[in-house]
């Protein structure tokens, strides 16, 4: 383990607290405050992992996790980005994407073969003969992806999610951000900063430079960062990366949660009334060859590994540059013990006169118009080819680290993604905001500003102008903030260097997917002229780093090899998530949201099986047999009790409210009689059947209906929808929730009421289609309505919810002595398909008209008052014979129920089975279906055909239906 | 027969130490274990009713003069009237001890069935509700009472805030009757950070005095 430094300010380890991991089966030791990849750098690993393609070997890059080049797996997880995630103690970490080891890779001779892999190579090779393709693409498979993952793993870990509401929303948290929320903060605002990093600060934190009279950039940070966390009115999320930012400004993020949190990981939305783009720059990688060869690394990448991290990123150091950064790096570290072999900066000129005094005062070689040309060493970097930018003049030097950047290049996905556009700026070599979307702000190093006054001034600027999206500002304010902008130093000159003089064979562009300069050029020449295309064609950005690395530099490369005349070319979209994440983040705590019944619980006692159907979880079972048979046969013979708590269940009153049911009922509602049941259905415009149930008046203008389960909730939006025009005075209650159901069903069900109720139940006193209020033991108010959905004497009671399990209870009591059961929603469903008793959903779908089902007789025609809701189209529908009918048929030879939704065929298919089951009751196999009119005649043989049936068909006849008591004399009896 | 009895739809696997017997319904007015807060306490019990019509500014429920605009509320003598729409309002008796009888007009339906009601009392409830849902209760333009309808743990609810006092907050929270068991879950887990734990009916009755 290598010494750290251990006494800079900017430090954010804690030597004296170790922490304990295991790589490659050994033990290992980090510190608090370490990455893994700083941890494992402390242990000597240099090389992480090998490459997509090549497998070539993989070193430490960048620290953001702008590549993939240090993806792990860590505790079975793989492709976590170990650059920025934190070490924990006992964690498990092993190397991906090797045959082998990272270090000796059986695989790495496929870096040889490069010639083999063209750009697109897979669209163009093994595909003649057409047989060789399948077995090259499952090698190909093979070779490539990174990390491997079993189809049934399942995610450790404790993820939550938080909806958060703000006035101004600042995405980074740099001094640009702090600034940006200070401003906004100070006119009363909500502010919320987002910052990826575990830490406020930004690009200043890090850094010894003088910002002013002394105080450090990294003295300054510390100051803004406390500035910002005593304020009350700002929210500070740091280890929290913004991933997506959307219409009305919809900003998402995650933020990593640390020890004590009660998540490891957790995602974030924001709803602001404002945004502030603050996330700075990232370095433009220097293309040239061997560039991702383990020791080269960003300049970024260098000083924070020291000033953070406490360690030297490598002995004896070359550093190619093209920014004042750099410059500013290579003394920083030299100070702390890096032999500078020496530095190459692209640029001729425009240094800080500052940076190079110093340079030259330690005696550190310069070369102005430089470049690294190639790395040297084959797992490591052993040395550097250095040329000049013309590439006339070469130089060699040993070296273990190269230190190469072309320049910085603003982050601008947050931007991009709300649909913001960028414009090619020739001064800076950045693509700069140019349409900023509707309030959302851009401020800092995003708009080509390097000075810290400068970074400062705009955050101000940004915060002002959205605090004034927010109406809590003033115009001279922004006036007079931008006039202070404009008095300090503006955007400074950019490199526009993206490549060095070489031919690119090995000079890779996107490290993610293996992507070099020559596989441009070959997309370039085989057609695709934009980065769109040639990103598709070269998979180019499509790695894990989300197009960190290829970035900005694919457009210039782009443009610089066809030779534009100015860069028109736009960078590829970028699309969230900005930053990878776990889909576990995205799924959040998942609480599962289901209704139940206020009988749920005694089902349960009762061995109720219960299934999810629509929101709510019913008792679909009350034994291990699934055909319920037990349970069909005691309704069939006995008295049975169903909980039928999920009907939609309303209240409609006023004066018009006769009128709302004339609009969406196809019967004529005028003839709801007091005391009296109607049974009738609601179309939508087409004439579709969309729900049944029954209507029953309670008084002068106020009626009680029920819907179907499914529908209930949106049946109060439905009437007022289709009444939106009238102006007519209604109220409608929606008491689904607020009433119970108990369908008491079978011979025996009125020995059973008689004895929980005081009043006349007998079939003279209280008929077939009958409905009574009352009150049991005097304290219960009760709806009871005589129906016969299962074809059996019924007697549906509808009960305050919070009265239901008293109810119940009586019920059970009083059915002891007949050895009363519960039945399940499966048996009512072979119960009322025995009676042909239609459910919609099952007996239609979504074209299944009022007259294909046979409810024709519902519709009443002639109703003056108020169209009906799909009167017109079922006038139209009436004589087409083209549509399909509901038929009952019986299976041929005694033969076994189809499955339900299996087709009807001839040549065609000509229908399919609604609901089909064995038939206790009848000792048969029937069912319903709805097939082509034809078809549909009393005796037509049909042909069914079942999913992986092959060349077998069952066959059943079209009967008369109902297949059950025909003549309905059960259910009054 | 059994005694008839209406039963809660929220169930808290707390013990309740001490239970009052009011119209059938066994109240909780405290649990053993209820910590320092904040807390949640399960008001269902309590009456609620459904109030529609095309001429509210005529009706005065309880004498209370109804809000006008949607999303106002009123809250006096322990009656709080929630301004739906332009023709409805939800009326809560939160007041125990008030007559709790609907009023005979034919506007008004009984719907304390039709939901859970429970209070969301003390600090950290709106970190709480941040969990949970988008709706932005610290809205400085929004003055409490006020009426939000919109989802909540991704369930339709009414929720009232009736203070956005830091230590001493307060919310009202109705959803669908059916929803009851998973909603109270998902508050409960969401507040575990913050200490929520179940509470009596004494604690919202005490609240509310305070």
């Amino acid at each position: 383990m290598i010494n750290r430094l251990t006494s800079l300010p900017t430090l954010k380890i804690d030597t004296a607290q170790k922490l304990a991991f295991m790589y490659k089966g050994k033990k290992y030791y980090g510190v608090k405050g370490d990455t893994i990849v700083s941890a494992l750098f402390a242990n000597g690993v240099r090389i992480f992992g090998r490459s997509l393609k090549y497998h070539r070997p993989r070193g430490l890059y960048s620290l953001d996790g702008e590549c993939s080049n240090t993806c792990m797996e860590v505790d079975g997880i793989p492709n976590v980005r170990c650059e920025n995630t934190l070490l924990k103690d006992g964690m498990v970490i092993k190397e991906q994407n090797v045959k082998g080891s990272a270090e000796n890779d059986m695989m790495s001779f496929l870096d040889k073969m490069d010639w083999l892999m063209p750009a697109g190579f897979y669209y163009n090779v093994m595909h003649k003969p057409a047989k060789i393709w399948p077995i090259a693409m499952k090698q190909i498979r093979k070779a490539a992806g990174l990390g491997k993952i079993s189809p049934d793993y399942k995610m450790p870990g404790k993820f939550d999610e938080i909806f958060l509401n703000t006035d101004v929303c600042v995405i980074g948290g740099g001094p640009s951000g702090m600034m940006a929320a200070l401003s906004a903060a100070k006119k009363g605002l909500r502010v919320i900063i987002m910052e990826s990093r575990p830490w406020l600060g930004g690009f200043y934190e890090y850094r010894s430079k003088e910002y002013k009279n002394s105080q450090t950039l990294h003295d300054r940070a510390k100051q803004l960062a406390n500035e910002v966390t005593t304020q009350d009115n700002i929210r500070v999320f740091t280890h929290t990366s913004a991933v997506g930012t959307y219409n009305n400004n919809l900003v998402t993020g995650f933020q990593i949660g640390k020890k004590e949190d009660v998540f490891d990981e957790r995602y974030i939305e924001i709803r602001a009334k404002s945004v502030v783009a603050a996330a700075g720059c990232i370095e433009r990688p220097l293309i040239f060859d061997n560039n991702e060869r383990p020791g080269v690394m960003q300049i970024g990448c260098a000083l924070r590994m020291a000033k953070t991290y406490g360690q030297l990123p490598g002995k004896n150091a070359v550093f190619s540059i093209g920014h004042d950064l750099g410059l500013e790096a290579a003394l920083e570290l030299h100070d702390l013990g890096l032999t500078i072999a020496c530095i190459v900066d692209i640029r001729e000129d425009g240094q800080d006169p500052q940076l190079l005094e110093k340079i030259q005062a330690k005696k550190i070689p310069l070369f102005k118009g430089w470049v690294a040309k190639k790395a040297l060493g084959a797992k490591r970097v052993k040395g550097v080819d250095l040329s000049s930018v013309d590439g006339q003049i070469s130089k060699t030097f040993p070296c273990d680290l190269i230190v190469a950047s072309a320049g910085m290049t603003p982050v601008t996905g947050h931007i991009t993604v709300a649909l913001g556009t960028l414009k090619y700026d020739t001064y800076t070599g950045f693509f700069l905001p140019d349409q900023m979307p509707d309030k959302m702000h851009a401020a800092g190093r995003i708009l080509g500003l390097n000075d810290s006054f400068s970074i400062e001034a705009s955050g101000t600027l940004a915060g002002l102008k959205a605090a004034f999206d927010c109406e809590n500002g003033s115009i001279k304010e922004i006036g007079d903030a931008k006039k202070a902008l404009e008095n300090l130093p503006g955007p400074v000159r950019g490199t526009k260097l993206v490549t060095a003089p070489v031919k690119g064979r090995k000079s890779f562009i996107c490290f993610d997917e293996d992507a070099t300069i020559k596989n441009i050029k070959q997309a370039i020449e085989k057609g695709f002229d934009v980065p769109e295309l040639i990103k598709r064609f070269t998979a180019t950005g499509l790695g894990p780093g989300q197009g960190g690395i290829p970035g900005h530099n694919l457009p210039l490369y782009v443009a610089k090899y066809q030779a534009l005349s100015d860069v028109s070319i736009r960078p590829t979209n970028v699309r969230p998530p900005l930053v990878p994440t776990l889909i576990s983040t995205y799924a959040g705590v998942n609480h599962k949201m289901f209704k139940i019944t206020p009988m749920d619980e005694m089902q349960k006692k009762d061995n109720g099986i219960f299934r999810n159907i629509g929101v709510w979880q019913r008792a679909r079972y009350f034994s291990n047999d699934l055909l319920c048979k037990k349970e069909i046969e005691n309704v069939r013979n006995n008295v049975g009790m169903l909980d039928g708590s999920t009907l939609g269940k309303f209240r409609i009153h006023g004066p018009d409210a006769l009128k709302a049911l004339q609009r969406v009922f196809v019967s004529d509602m005028s003839r709801v009689k007091e005391g009296r049941v109607k049974y009738s259905a609601m179309c939508n415009d087409d004439g579709c059947v969309i729900d049944d149930g029954v209507v029953v008046k309670q008084g002068e203008n106020d009626y009680y209906f029920t819907t179907s389960s499914g529908r209930a909730g949106q049946t109060v939006e439905w009437i007022r929808y289709h009444t939106r025009y009238d102006g007519w005075d209604f109220a409608l209650v929606n008491l689904t929730d607020s009433m119970g159901v108990i369908n008491l069903s079978g011979p025996n069900a009125r020995k059973v009421f008689e004895k929980i109720i005081d009043i006349d139940v007998s079939n003279e006193a209280f008929g077939y289609s009958e409905y009574k209020e009352f009150k049991i033991a005097d304290t219960i108010p009760t709806r009871v309505m005589r129906l016969g959905f299962v074809g059996e004497l019924s007697y549906e009671l509808h009960v305050p919810s919070s009265y239901m399990k008293s109810v119940w209870l009586m019920l059970k009591e009083a059915g002891k002595e007949f050895n009363i059961q519960n039945f399940g929603v499966e048996a009512q469903n072979v119960l009322r398909m025995e009676k042909c008793h239609i459910i919609l959903g099952q007996e239609s779908e979504q074209r299944t008209n009022l007259l294909d089902v046979g409810l024709g007789f519902l519709w009443d025609r002639k109703k003056a008052e108020a169209k009906t809701v799909g009167a017109v189209a079922l006038s139209q529908a009436e004589n087409d014979q083209t549509r399909l009918k509901l038929v009952g048929f019986k299976m041929e030879n005694n033969g076994r129920a189809p499955r339900d939704g299996a087709l009807i065929v001839d040549e065609k298919v000509r229908g399919y089975i609604a609901t089909a089951r064995d038939s206790f009751s009848l000792n048969e196999a029937v069912g319903m279906a709805l097939v082509e009119a034809p078809l549909s005649k009393i005796g037509t043989r049909l042909e069914i055909y079942e999913d992986e049936c092959g060349d077998d068909r069952i066959y059943g006849k079209v009967v008369t239906m109902p297949f059950y008591d025909p003549e309905g004399q059960r259910m009054k009896m | 027969m059994k005694d008839i009895q209406r039963i809660s739809p929220v169930v808290f696997k707390s013990t309740p130490s001490k239970v009052e017997k009011r119209d059938n319904w066994d109240v909780v007015m405290e649990y053993s274990g209820e910590g320092d807060g904040p807390y949640l306490v399960d008001l269902s019990h309590r009456p609620r009713f459904d109030l529609q019509s095309s001429k509210l500014a005529a009706i005065k429920p309880f004498g209370l003069k109804l809000p006008e605009i949607p999303g106002n509320c009123i809250f006096k003598k322990g009656i709080l009237a929630n301004r739906m729409n332009g023709i409805q309002v939800s009326v809560l008796n939160l007041d125990g001890q008030k007559d709790s009888s609907m009023p005979d007009e034919a506007e008004y339906t009984d719907v304390t069935d039709s939901t859970i009601c429970v209070a969301l009392i003390g600090k950290n409830i709106f970190s709480i509700c941040e969990k949970l849902t988008a709706l932005d209760f610290m809205d400085l333009q929004k003055k409490a009472p006020f009426l939000f309808q919109g989802p909540f743990s991704h369930v339709p609810c009414q929720i009232v805030t009736l203070s956005k006092d830091s230590d001493n907050s307060g919310l009202i929270l109705t959803c669908s009757r059916g929803y009851g068991r998973d909603m109270i879950n998902s508050i409960l887990h969401a507040g575990e950070e913050f200490g929520l734990r179940p509470a009596g009916e004494s604690r919202f009755t005490n609240w509310i005095k305070a």
